[in-house]
């Protein structure tokens, strides 16, 4: 798809059924700088589906983990960068990510993503077990964000098809009703 | 998609709705025509920050901060 395309999906991926544990956004500030590029920190609320049996022993309060993230659009040159954190209570193991989408170079409706995260777990004798199973999780979500995408692009598409046609429903309407009326 | 605060939702998606709007038809195409949505922008805020404060997220320092605050500086 067009990096117009990915970018616009991008600022809207969540709800989406490929991250549902994603239940909040919201934006914290926004600004566009000297050079005209967009800067957006974002908060994401996430809710794993811990067991309840858990949740009454730590409180509910403590279940929702959550993910700080700036994003930087540049419409002159065609990229936008994302750099996520999660921030969570705990603090023991943090996850930062950086995305970048771009243009392909050489066919100009495609969009090459680049994306690396950085895991760092502190002072826990199975950080090699749980690294391991991070990075699993993080290049399964790889594919997942890619399939994300797909779909908000394909709900945005199907929303504007389904405008369009309304459109023309009631031009057509209007058009019989105003040739009925000259008769 | 709901807002970290229930009560901001409401405004989060009349925000969502204009900014969505202004990114794809004016930012990328490249008109540097002001954001139009900036008043809807300020309700939904006042009301995400007090929503954050109540449920004691900690966010490192770089809300409701200006234009010139550059990169966040994260102490861990």
């Amino acid at each position: 798809h067009p990096w117009e395309t990915v970018t616009t999906a991008a600022m809207q991926k969540y709800p989406n059924p490929m991250n549902p544990s994603v239940v909040g956004v919201d934006v914290l500030h926004r600004h566009i700088d000297p050079s005209g590029k967009l800067h957006s920190h974002r908060l994401l609320s996430t809710e794993w589906g811990i067991p309840s049996i858990v949740k009454s022993l730590i409180g509910t309060c403590r279940t929702k983990t959550y993910v700080q993230e700036h994003s930087v659009v540049d419409p002159v040159k065609k990229t936008m960068e994302l750099k996520s954190s999660n921030i969570s209570f705990t603090n023991l193991v943090s996850v930062d990510e950086r995305l970048v989408y771009k243009p392909h170079p050489h066919q100009p409706d495609k969009t090459i993503l680049t994306q690396e995260a950085i895991i760092s777990v502190k002072g826990v004798s199975l950080s090699s077990y749980l690294e391991g199973l991070m990075a699993n999780t993080i290049s399964s979500n790889a594919n997942k964000g890619r399939e994300a995408l797909e779909w908000v692009i394909n709900r945005l598409n199907a929303e504007i098809e389904e405008f369009a046609a309304s459109a023309r429903g009631t031009m057509r309407n209007s058009m019989a009703a105003a040739a009925f009326v000259e008769k | 998609m709901n807002s970290v605060g229930e009560a901001c939702t409401e405004l989060k998606r009349e925000y969502d709705q204009c900014f969505n709007r202004w990114f794809a038809e004016k930012f990328l195409k490249g008109d540097s025509a002001e954001d139009p949505c900036g008043q809807l922008f300020k309700r939904y805020q006042l009301c995400v920050q007090k929503a954050i404060k109540e449920k004691d997220i900690p966010i490192e320092g770089l809300e409701f901060m200006g234009p010139s605050k550059g990169k966040t500086e994260n102490s861990s």
